[in-house]
């Protein structure tokens, strides 16, 4: 067959393109997220803060056991209560640090491409939007959950002997550690999904991160001086509907107290929070101006 | 085929692109040719769709750019040097565009080939220089081997080796018969690139004519006339509604008439012409009476 000159009013070209579809997106934010050696070294900082803080807690735990002072020192400490004072706390304890890296990063993904133009390009390949931001959300939330769950399985793995001979092994059998497990994974997971959205709202990354920070650490311990010294009541309730204090019950294995909330019930309030601004970053995404 | 109706867009209470009805035809270069603040880059991000048209509609290949199943393939946009993240290899981010189109790996390499950033395809763009950076993004323009392609400044930063490429590549595509609409705000890079041209000021079109015709059109313009009598033509002149101006060295330039029409009146009413010749006013110009008007930013002039 001879291969006849394409004529010059239709150019027929020789390049395999398939339309854009979802998984296309996928495949594109993930070699993004994979492609920055910031994105890399923030996974592998994170991970190994995870299983530092855990070894520290084991340690400090381990002390403890042969030391009735501090032993006493911590069981009447009321945020360490509400924690609980399992072997899984300690496994699960970097979750506080490891929160400020997977919110930075998540927002991070959005900012980032506004600060560089990069939206620009990202838009005229997915024009109709949406699935480039929804491929966003699925790299980091699926980013987050892998990571994560390493690290508290090695985590979990390098503390055993400490946490054995401290008496509080890590116990599958309870039901509140496996939720405290699962939760620690399901609350930073939530955290990225949320800090995506803020990213998405805000798109300055100055703006984004300051909002986080604002939201996930200097509020907290606002309220907590506020509640605890005082007791308004409308203190309570907004420190305990705080996106992190409410989220981060569900990583607790201690009693709640009537400050908080049940575990699932606050874990509830995040995912209600990231689902709403989830919305209002995928209206926003639509329709703004790149 | 590019298809602006009644395009307008609007930020705050400026208008960038004021009531803008074009169509940019495939197989032939088509220049956009405007100052700078002139609404060249906004139309483009109107065609792409990355800004929402306060009012019109504009269609690429018969629909709007979100419509297409394969926009890249549809158009390629080069749309400002640099639309990467600094911290990603070259070769990393056309294949982040690909993947959304699945484009295989081997037509990656292709486009880097073709823009010659082989050697620093796997270094991060970061270090690139604005040249290089125009590459990577006519590079990224040329991936899906789409049927139109809008160019912002292409040779902006470019080397005079850049330049040459960027017009061979232009009027190549073009002449496989594809649509290539390029902005510049330099009349020269236009006339030596481009076949069509579309000259934009303050948001509006204030030419839609080809090259040569612009050319024609400025070499029009004026006749230079000698006389011993300047003072009594040019009154003459000025009463058949041409604009005269005294040059500096005693002669006359007139506007807004034909010479032979000049020799004529001069005939009629008996006066001597040492000179009469039409002169051709340069591209800038021409380019530069058109838009006096519609300069956003007027330089002082220097005295």
């Amino acid at each position: 067959m001879t291969a006849t000159a394409a004529s010059p009013a239709a150019p027929t070209s020789q390049v395999p393109v398939r339309p854009v579809s979802f998984v296309g997106a996928l495949r594109a934010e993930w070699i993004k997220f994979r492609s920055l050696r910031s994105t890399v070294w923030t996974v592998l900082i994170t991970a190994l803060l995870m299983v530092g803080f855990a070894l520290m807690m084991a340690s400090l735990l381990n002390t403890a056991s042969t030391e009735p002072e501090m032993q006493e020192g911590m069981s009447s400490d009321p945020g360490l209560q509400a924690l609980g004072l399992t072997g899984t706390t300690a496994v699960t304890l970097g979750y506080s640090f490891a929160q400020l890296a997977v919110a930075v990063l998540a927002a991070l993904t959005v900012t980032n491409e506004y600060s560089t133009g990069m939206i620009r390009a990202t838009f005229s390949a997915v024009p109709h939007r949406l699935p480039a931001l929804w491929a966003k959300l699925v790299v980091v939330v699926v980013a987050t959950v892998v990571v994560i769950s390493l690290a508290l399985g090695v985590a979990v793995l390098v503390t055993m002997p400490i946490l054995d001979s401290a008496g509080l092994p890590v116990d599958l059998s309870d039901a509140d550690q496996v939720r405290a497990l699962v939760g620690c994974v399901l609350y930073l997971a939530t955290v990225a999904a949320f800090s995506l959205a803020v990213g998405a709202l805000l798109r300055h990354t100055a703006g984004a991160i300051f909002t986080l920070v604002a939201l996930f650490f200097v509020l907290p311990i606002i309220f907590q001086i506020v509640v605890s010294a005082s007791d308004a009541v409308w203190a309570e309730w907004v420190n305990k509907l705080l996106p992190s204090v409410a989220g981060e019950r569900i990583i607790s294995t201690g009693v709640t107290p009537p400050t908080l909330l049940e575990p699932w019930v606050g874990y509830g309030v995040l995912a209600g929070y990231t689902v709403a601004l989830l919305v209002a970053a995928g209206v926003a995404w639509r329709r703004r101006d790149a | 085929m590019i298809e602006a109706r009644g395009l307008s867009k609007r930020y705050g209470d400026k208008l960038a692109v004021d009531d803008v009805s074009f169509t940019v035809r495939p197989g032939v270069v088509t220049g956009f040719l405007g100052p700078n603040g002139a609404g060249k880059s906004t139309t483009m991000r109107l065609v792409m769709g990355l800004d929402r048209p306060t009012a019109g509609t504009v269609t690429v290949n018969g629909r709007p750019y979100a419509d297409h199943a394969r926009p890249l393939a549809e158009v390629g946009a080069l749309l400002e040097a640099k639309a990467v993240h600094p911290g990603r290899t070259a070769r990393r981010h056309l294949q982040a565009l690909a993947a959304t189109h699945a484009i295989p790996d081997s037509r990656v390499d292709e486009v880097i080939d073709l823009t010659g950033l082989t050697d620093v395809a796997r270094k991060r763009v970061g270090g690139f220089s604005l040249g290089m950076g125009q590459r990577l993004g006519i590079a990224a323009a040329l991936l899906g081997d789409p049927r139109t392609l809008i160019l912002d400044e292409p040779v902006n930063g470019l080397d005079p080796e850049g330049v040459l490429w960027v017009r061979h590549l232009a009027r190549r595509l073009a002449a496989e018969g594809r649509t290539v609409f390029l902005s510049s705000h330099l009349m020269s890079e236009v006339a030596q690139t481009a076949d069509h041209v579309l000259v934009i000021g303050r948001g509006r079109i204030l030419a839609d004519t080809s090259v040569a015709e612009l050319l024609d059109d400025a070499a029009r313009r004026r006749v230079r006339v000698r006389t011993p009598q300047p003072t009594a033509l040019a009154e003459a002149l000025r009463r058949a509604g041409a604009q005269v101006t005294a040059s500096e060295d005693g002669g006359l330039d007139v506007a807004g008439t034909e010479a032979a029409r000049i020799g004529e009146l001069a005939a009629a009413e008996g006066f001597v012409l040492h000179e009469l010749t039409p002169v051709s006013s340069t591209l800038e110009d021409a380019y530069l009476s058109l838009t006096s008007d519609a300069v956003e930013y007027h330089a002082e002039e220097v005295s």
